[in-house]
């Protein structure tokens, strides 16, 4: 382990688990810190302050949710909640909470690292100002506000545009429902996720090649949207 | 004190029948001023047969007495003078007197006899109510509640029973009771006194004791008796206890304490099995997720990738542990549905986006078939719970992966017809039997033929059935027959015009 690699903080009471995404994460490269506990995750967070966490919500001291909370009180570290499946009200409220992504158990360790570079990239490109986005033939410029599918011009009204530059951002990663409406059309619209579904079949038709069979922007039943990671995370953990 | 009470009544009622007498003379003077009136003794028995009906025997036969007097004064010679004269008058005073009593006494009976079949039919009717109420009631804390307002239609007031056992939280007019009246309760549940009465702080008097008979306990009674003076509340506890003590009787003949065991029992074990298997999943789950992720960490290693029966082995661990996943998650999904815990989220969706997360998910289980996808473009949207429907329709695809050989295809589809959106699966598998089709998606149903080659828990149709119906939905199957494939569909009413979404304005 060089200083050079990331620091990953995995958080979680069982040790079995802790096992498994060690030797998944250290054949990634990462540099593994682990945590029993959300004392000890809180503590290791001030301690060596990862470039990674992973949160398992259910914790013996306290709730993985409190952990977040009191992390993301001080910290923007790429975070990715391991969440039980069927109950996506769970999984809506850590994302609005500050988690940047969620895999459900069980999971395979490709998932998760897709998860956690997206996350990690976002986290680069908002602080390096890296502008064009890559997802497969699509390109969005976020400096330049343009959008092309294999260099062609791909024209936009306002709000599709400001609907596609929010799950730019967040590349690879999901976007809330309520997030996106609170976004592009205001605290008002909360729950109106019919816009949104109406937009994104616009957009789909913009931007797909197939929009009954989306490959870019794929949806989270439940929970939101997420834009297919790009091609450079793909690289990354092959 | 009751003899007091009663010595009371009897002498008001006496009054009562004196003065109807003294009505009646009047009447009866005015009769023989006016109309020279001189028969007619039997005007007496009037006031005799109303004190009789509605004051009882001793002012009836209080005014029957008075009655003889005023009759001999008024009818029989001398006239005007209580004196009697001569000898068959007498003979006939006496008369009189044996058929006031005798009609007095006829109507005090009937009258009881009438008031005690009035009571007697709305006891009936109460009773008949109440154990209504106990054969539809399903826990013990419905039975609780019956016994409790049974209770208090008997005794006509306010009354609050504390089960038997703690039956979960105390119901807010359990709560609401002072803290006197609690310690009361309290004393009367741990055995250290039988019955207690107390004073509540706020000036009602309450009765506490326990409600048994013989070996059947129905709990802990708190009876408001109301604002009582310290010197009736004697008797007004005696008067309650005999009404209780009838009430325990019937409640035991109604074998209401059986009632309440087998509700406990049912609600234990209830409790018991949900518990189990919310237990046994976490057990499971948890050492499945290591599994599953310890494969795939070990088929991205270097050993393992270049060796292809090595990766293919990863591969099992994977799709078994994934398998495994899927049956523990029906079996939640099972008892989710029978304890009627399933509450659609519902918003609007694309029905494509439901049928691509389903096959998203099942990639790897679908790889080994071919699939194809029929979708309609341009959809109307449907107001339903996503992730119900997609479990649902996904359950559809894995037992079209499941009952259909390895390289045949398999067609999705989502249409519309109609008022619905249709989404379909249809394999070319072994099919369904007319027989297997009536009984498909009954809960445990596995058809006869499958049974042994066939691994399945007979669950994942009916979860389908109730998620869509949940829906609003119908979920049907069809099939030529053994061997002729299975068409699977989910009817899902999609936005009629009047409640389609309106578009959200643009720029």
């Amino acid at each position: 382990m060089s200083e050079g690699n990331p620091v990953v903080l995995v958080v979680d009471d069982e040790v079995q688990i802790r096992r498994f995404l060690r030797a998944g994460l250290e054949l990634d490269g990462f540099s593994v810190q682990d945590a029993e506990t959300g004392a000890d995750a809180l503590r290791w967070a001030t301690m060596r302050p990862p470039d990674l966490v992973i949160l398992d919500l259910g914790l013996p001291d306290m709730d993985g949710s409190e952990v977040l909370e009191r992390l993301r009180a001080w910290s923007s570290v790429p975070l990715i909640v391991l969440s039980v499946r069927s109950n996506e009200a769970e999984k809506v409220r850590l994302l609005e909470s500050g988690a940047d992504d969620y895999v459900v158990k069980p999971f395979g360790m490709a998932e998760l690292l897709a998860r956690a570079h997206a996350a990690m990239r976002r986290h680069v490109r908002v602080s390096s100002g890296e502008p064009v986005v890559k997802v497969g033939p699509l390109a969005i410029d976020l400096a330049a506000r343009i959008v092309t599918i294999n260099g062609a011009r791909v024209m936009l009204t306002p709000k599709e545009y400001r609907l596609l530059q929010l799950l730019a951002q967040h590349a690879g990663n999901v976007v809330t429902h309520q997030f996106l409406l609170k976004e592009v059309w205001g605290s008002p619209h909360l729950h109106d996720t019919h816009y949104l579904r109406i937009f994104v079949r616009k957009l789909r038709q913009k931007i797909e090649t197939d929009p009954t069979q989306p490959r870019i922007l794929l949806t989270e039943l439940g929970v939101g949207y997420r834009l297919v990671a790009p091609e450079a995370t793909v690289a990354a953990t092959s | 004190m009751v003899g007091m009470e009663r010595v009371r009544r009897e002498l008001r009622g006496s009054v009562i029948a004196l003065a109807m007498v003294a009505v009646t003379t009047v009447v009866v003077y005015g009769l023989t001023q006016s109309l020279e009136v001189r028969r007619g003794s039997v005007i007496y028995l009037l006031p005799v047969l109303l004190a009789g009906w509605h004051l009882g025997l001793i002012p009836a036969l209080v005014a029957a007495v008075a009655g003889v007097l005023w009759s001999g004064y008024f009818f029989f010679s001398p006239y005007y003078s209580f004196y009697l004269s001569r000898p068959n008058e007498i003979l006939n005073l006496l008369l009189f007197m044996v058929v006031a009593g005798v009609t007095s006494h006829l109507a005090n009976s009937m009258k009881q006899q009438t008031e005690l079949a009035k009571k007697r039919e709305k006891e009936m009717g109460n009773l008949y109510a109440f154990s209504r109420r106990l054969a539809a009631a399903s826990s013990a804390a419905d039975i609780y509640r019956a016994i409790e307002e049974h209770l208090a239609s008997l005794v006509q007031r306010k009354v609050v029973l504390f089960g038997a056992a703690a039956d979960g939280e105390a119901k807010p007019e359990q709560a609401a009771l002072s803290q006197r009246l609690h310690g009361a309760i309290a004393d009367v549940q741990a055995g250290r006194t039988l019955a207690t009465t107390v004073d509540d702080g706020a000036g009602d008097i309450w009765l506490v004791r326990r409600v048994s008979q013989k070996n059947a306990d129905f709990g802990v009674i708190a009876i408001d008796l109301g604002s009582v003076p310290p010197d009736a509340i004697e008797e007004v506890r005696k008067r309650v206890d005999d009404v209780l003590s009838d009430a325990a009787a019937t409640l035991e003949r109604l074998d209401v304490a059986r009632a309440l065991n087998d509700a406990k029992m049912r609600s234990e074990t209830e409790l018991l099995r949900e518990a189990l298997i919310g237990s046994v999943s976490h057990e499971l789950r948890t050492p499945l997720a290591s599994i599953l992720g310890a494969a795939t960490v070990l088929s991205k290693s270097a050993v393992i990738a270049k060796d292809e029966r090595l990766t293919s082995l990863a591969g099992v661990v994977r799709d078994e542990a994934e398998r495994l996943n899927n049956d523990i998650q029906n079996l939640l999904d099972a008892t989710r549905i029978s304890r009627e815990q399933v509450r659609p989220r519902q918003e609007w969706i694309e029905p494509q986006d439901i049928v691509n997360a389903a096959l998203e998910r099942r990639r790897r289980r679908l790889s080994a078939h071919h699939v194809s996808l029929d979708v309609d473009s341009n959809l109307p949207f449907i107001y339903v719970d996503p992730v119900l429907v997609e479990q649902a329709f996904g359950q559809i695809v894995d037992n079209a992966a499941k009952y259909s050989p390895p390289g045949s295809p398999i067609t999705v589809a989502a249409k519309r017809n109609g008022r619905d959106i249709v989404l379909s699966v249809r394999d070319r598998g072994v099919g369904l039997t007319a027989q297997e089709n009536a009984q498909i998606g009954e809960r445990f149903f596995r058809g006869a033929r499958h049974a042994a080659a066939t691994s399945g828990s007979g669950l994942g149709l009916w979860i389908a059935k109730a998620f869509v119906s949940a829906n609003g939905g119908k979920l049907e199957a069809a099939s030529a027959g053994a061997g002729q494939g299975t068409t699977v569909s989910i009817h899902l009413p999609f936005a009629t015009p009047a409640n389609e979404p309106e578009v959200g304005p643009d720029e």
